[in-house]
């Protein structure tokens, strides 16, 4: 027996030699945006955003935000017949543009800003803060800076989108300054309201919207990517969020970037894109902004995404 | 040696070559993908057409036509059978299917695109009834307003039963605009230098593929584009030539893998462009020597094109050139009248209003020159600067960094294009040049560049003033609005810079009175001197100031009467222009037309400012 004692040696290296060589394969590098979502069924759920009790007072029911800056600076309610009546205050436009809102279950309205057309030396400033809108008075005030977040001439873009997350009363900030031509360095931060604390952070992913998307076992965190034309999802597993984006679908046009998502029936989601390049030609109207409706076929496990002509 | 020990080596040496092998063929497939994903990143931007006979022969046959008083180029007889033949010539008769052909008694280009038997799919239920004959389909392509009008023409009666006209659709492309796409793609250089050699029809396919989908690559311009492409099957990789029909010459070329579920037909050719600037221009400094003059160069965020460390002969002459903003404004009446409470928005931009006196205001906007993507710009850099020589009396005296910036719908009314060109000539000096081509939004408008030139004249520099007989020398910081009548020095120079302690080491500074012979009527310019700061410019400068506060430039700010004699100085140069759309006298203007072959074409008044920076030792040397 011990003769074949050369043998099994060669075949021992041999077979190590397979394994480095063959089986090993270099690590991909780690992507965030890679791998393709399935999802099941999931439909629109009763979100817990009350009216802010001010406007209530105002004898205002179902307003719109009109946050598009095209005839109001910040931010601005329309209402009435055909919205033809407008509530907008002067301290409401101090903070510049804003760019998108979120409403608690209180009647605050969150809101991220937006730099628009020119920059002003406040401008860089005031894309590092989330504002608020109080419930009872109406006053929008800066609530919380986000010092990390830095925009600059050559991405003067900073805090873009948030979202209130009914489950546990938390806030989900985006925030895309820092990236660059050559990646995504943005950051979405979970932020707990009563302490202003950062909870958690998820790092190198641009998201220019957020959303919710529940399934009957499970819910995702929606993001529009401001890099390319794509739709994603974060899932959670044991109530925490699974810090690795998988692609839902792409737009046809791959200038296009989801700017607005929202589920408006079982399977159908209803999305805004605009043209987006880190630079300030920055669509804000509706009429600016291509629609499409995305249908999810459960069974087939496949999208598809129409444009909506206008 | 026993035979264990033997069969161990043999076992050993098939095993690693075996190995080997299999390890060789992995690597090969990966690289080859690696390959792939890489080329598909490459984007290739032509830079100029080169002459083809197709297009010069296609070209002739579009004068000659116009010439005759018709207004579509027919197909070639060899397209037609004999029922088409009819159904064409009925179809050029008929005055519904003929209603665009003109604008303003001008000829559009139009071509037919194909005649065709009508199948019973192309009709509609009343051309059903119409046709009870043979009927064919004449389709013609307007390219001025890329709309399709397509006729039913029923041959045996010789008439036309209906006429349909489809916006912002494209037809089918004819043979001849077909042999046009390939002789584009087989003869443009930069196709060659791709595939390594000069390609043969046999190498091209899919040369009448339309990218007419929503992503085409010509999408922001409406222009006709097809994609021909030559298959590498070794390599897995396909060359897609991204032609345009509409100005007859090759958009974009790209890479990309053979079989793969997009094509490059998916971006446009302004995003290449702007992909190609980006990585090459904002993302990189770029170096010029030429003519003894060295330096940097780059595009930035919001300060246009910037010139860094120039040097003639080994010396520093500046340390940054650049026109940081383009102040806009228009002057209105009715100022009592004006309601600011809320803002106004053109073009998507707000607009600036500032009240004056005689109930006169001023409205307009600040504009930034920048990088395409990445930046606080909304006028942004279209292509990348190209060097070209400058040539005086038919001899090369030097040559110009030129950069070109539109807003990306220019030349509509709003819509603005500016240039930035430094001129640097052989016997050391320089001129920095603000360009506008229009065309704004009316035509009352001021524009205002701002011109922030970092001149290196030592150490120790200092400014003057020529004032009739002598040159009077700024002690501290300080503005001068010049009348443009002042007497200059030698005839030509208002201002200096030099070295307190070595006078000769310097600029004499030449404004532009309209004697560089580019038809300028002047810079009427106001200068400012300051000392150095790195926070007041040295980086990307964010929108200075107001556009439509016509007695301020935005440089004020940094006026802090600080002492500028013997410091490090910056040279602030704001020349102010009156655009004028008067026919005939017209200025700073631009109009779209329609050119000779029928196709959409922009006419440009350009006007053209800036100062000229000639070493003092050039001037006083007869002394």
């Amino acid at each position: 027996m011990k003769r074949f004692i050369p043998i099994f040696i060669v075949i021992l290296l041999l077979a190590g030699a397979s394994y480095f060589l063959l089986f090993n394969d270099e690590k991909e590098p780690k992507n965030a945006l890679q791998k393709e979502l399935q999802l099941d069924d999931f439909n629109k759920v009763r979100s817990c955003a009350t009216l802010p009790p001010f406007l209530y007072q105002n004898g205002i029911r179902r307003p719109i935000i009109d946050l598009s800056q095209q005839r109001y600076k910040g931010v601005a309610f329309l209402y009435g017949p055909k919205f033809s009546k407008v509530l907008h205050k002067k301290t409401w436009e101090r903070f510049d543009a804003l760019g998108t809102y979120t409403i608690d279950k209180y009647g605050n309205i969150y809101l991220t800003p937006n730099p628009y057309i020119s920059i002003t030396p406040a401008t860089f400033n005031l894309q590092k803060a989330i504002y608020k809108m109080d419930k009872r008075s109406g006053k929008l005030e800066r609530w919380m800076v986000l010092d990390d977040v830095i925009p600059t001439a050559n991405n003067p873009y900073g805090l873009i989108s948030i979202l209130y997350d009914c489950e546990d009363g938390t806030l989900w900030v985006s925030a895309i300054d820092k990236s660059d031509y050559k990646g995504g360095k943005g950051r979405i931060y979970h932020i707990d309201p009563k302490s202003k604390e950062i909870i958690e952070k998820i790092e190198n992913v641009d998201a220019l919207t957020l959303a919710w998307l529940y399934t009957k076992k499970s819910r995702y965190l929606l993001m529009g990517s401001a890099l390319d034309n794509g739709l994603y999802a974060f899932a959670f597993k044991n109530g925490k969020v699974v810090k690795e984006a998988r692609k839902l679908f792409e737009l046809p046009n791959p200038k296009l970037h989801i700017r607005k998502i929202k589920v408006v029936g079982k399977n159908k989601l209803y999305l805004e894109a605009i043209k987006f390049t880190y630079s300030l030609i920055a669509e804000t109207a509706k009429k600016q902004r291509t629609q499409y409706i995305a249908q999810y076929d459960s069974k087939l496990k496949k999208w598809e995404v129409k444009e909506l002509k206008q | 040696m026993k035979s264990e020990y033997k069969i161990a080596a043999v076992l050993f040496i098939v095993g690693m070559a075996l190995i080997g092998g299999v390890y060789y063929l992995k690597k090969e497939k990966h690289s080859r993908a690696a390959l792939l994903d890489k080329s598909d990143k490459k984007i290739i931007i032509p830079s100029d057409s080169p002459k083809i006979k197709e297009v010069q022969e296609y070209l002739e046959d579009l004068q000659k036509l116009y010439k005759e008083g018709k207004s579509v180029l027919p197909l070639e007889k060899d397209e037609l059978d004999e029922k088409g033949e009819i159904a064409q010539s009925v179809a050029l008769k008929d005055a519904r299917f003929l209603s665009d052909t003109k604008a303003d008694g001008k000829i559009l280009h139009n071509d037919i695109m194909r005649v065709l038997p009508a199948m019973p799919s192309m009709l509609d239920a009343k051309s059903k009834t119409l046709c009870k004959g043979e009927c064919y389909i004449v389709e013609k392509y307007n390219f001025v307003s890329n709309s399709t009008t397509r006729a039913i023409v029923d041959v045996a009666k010789r008439r036309v039963v209906a006429v349909k006209r489809y916006d912002n659709m494209q037809t089918d492309i004819s043979n001849r605009l077909k042999k046009i796409a390939k002789a584009i793609a087989l003869k443009s250089p930069e196709i060659i230098k791709e595939l390594g050699h000069t390609p043969t029809p046999n190498e091209l396919s899919m040369a009448n593929v339309r990218t007419n989908l929503q992503e085409s690559p010509c999408e922001e311009k409406h222009h006709l584009c097809v994609a021909p492409t030559f298959a590498d099957h070794q390599k897995e990789l396909a060359l897609w030539a991204i032609v345009d029909l509409t100005e007859l010459k090759l958009a974009a070329a790209k890479w990309a893998g053979l079989g793969k579920t997009y094509t490059p037909a998916c971006i446009d050719e302004r995003t290449l462009q702007n992909r190609y600037i980006v990585k090459n221009f904002c993302q990189k400094d770029n170096n010029v020597s030429r003519d003894g003059w060295e330096f940097t160069y780059h595009l930035t965020g919001s300060d246009g094109l910037e010139l860094r460390n120039i040097r003639y002969k080994g010396q520093e002459v500046t340390r940054s050139l650049k026109i940081v903003d383009w102040h806009v404004a228009y002057k209105g009446l009715g100022a009592d009248k004006l309601d600011t409470s809320t803002p106004t928005i053109v073009e998507g931009r707000r607009v600036e209003f500032v009240k004056g006196e005689n109930n006169e205001y001023t409205f307009g906007y600040n504009d930034a020159m920048g990088c395409p993507m990445f930046s606080t710009s909304v006028v942004l850099a279209f292509n990348g600067p190209q060097i070209k020589p400058i040539i005086q009396k038919g001899k090369e005296a030097g040559f110009a960094i030129v950069q070109d910036f539109r807003n990306p719908k220019w030349p509509m009314a709003c819509n603005y294009r500016y240039q930035n060109r430094f001129e640097f000539y052989k016997d050391g000096s320089f001129r920095v040049v603000g360009i506008n081509l229009g065309r704004g939004c009316s035509n009352k408008a001021i524009y205002r560049p701002v011109m922030r030139l970092d001149i290196t004249a030592g150490k120790k520099e200092r400014f003057a003033l020529y004032q009739g007989e002598h040159w009077r020398e700024w002690a501290t910081e300080q503005k001068y609005q010049s009348t443009s009548k002042e007497p200059l020095y030698k005839g030509h120079y208002l201002y200096r810079i030099d070295n307190k302690e070595e006078p000769k080491r310097g600029f004499y500074v030449e404004p532009n009175r309209g004697q560089f012979h580019d038809n300028s009527r002047g810079d009427h310019e106001r200068v400012f001197v300051t000392k150095y700061n790195p926070n007041e410019g040295d980086e990307d400068l964010l929108t200075l100031g107001s556009c439509c506060k016509l007695d301020q430039d935005g440089i004020e700010p940094y006026l802090s009467n600080e002492k500028i004699d013997g410091e490090n100085l910056v040279f602030w140069y704001v020349p102010r222009i009156q655009n004028d759309d008067r026919p005939g006298h017209e200025y700073c203007w631009a109009d779209s037309t329609i050119d000779e072959y029928g196709n959409p074409s922009v006419k440009l008044w350009p006007c053209i400012v800036g100062p000229k920076f000639v070493p003092i030792k050039n001037i006083d040397k007869e002394k």
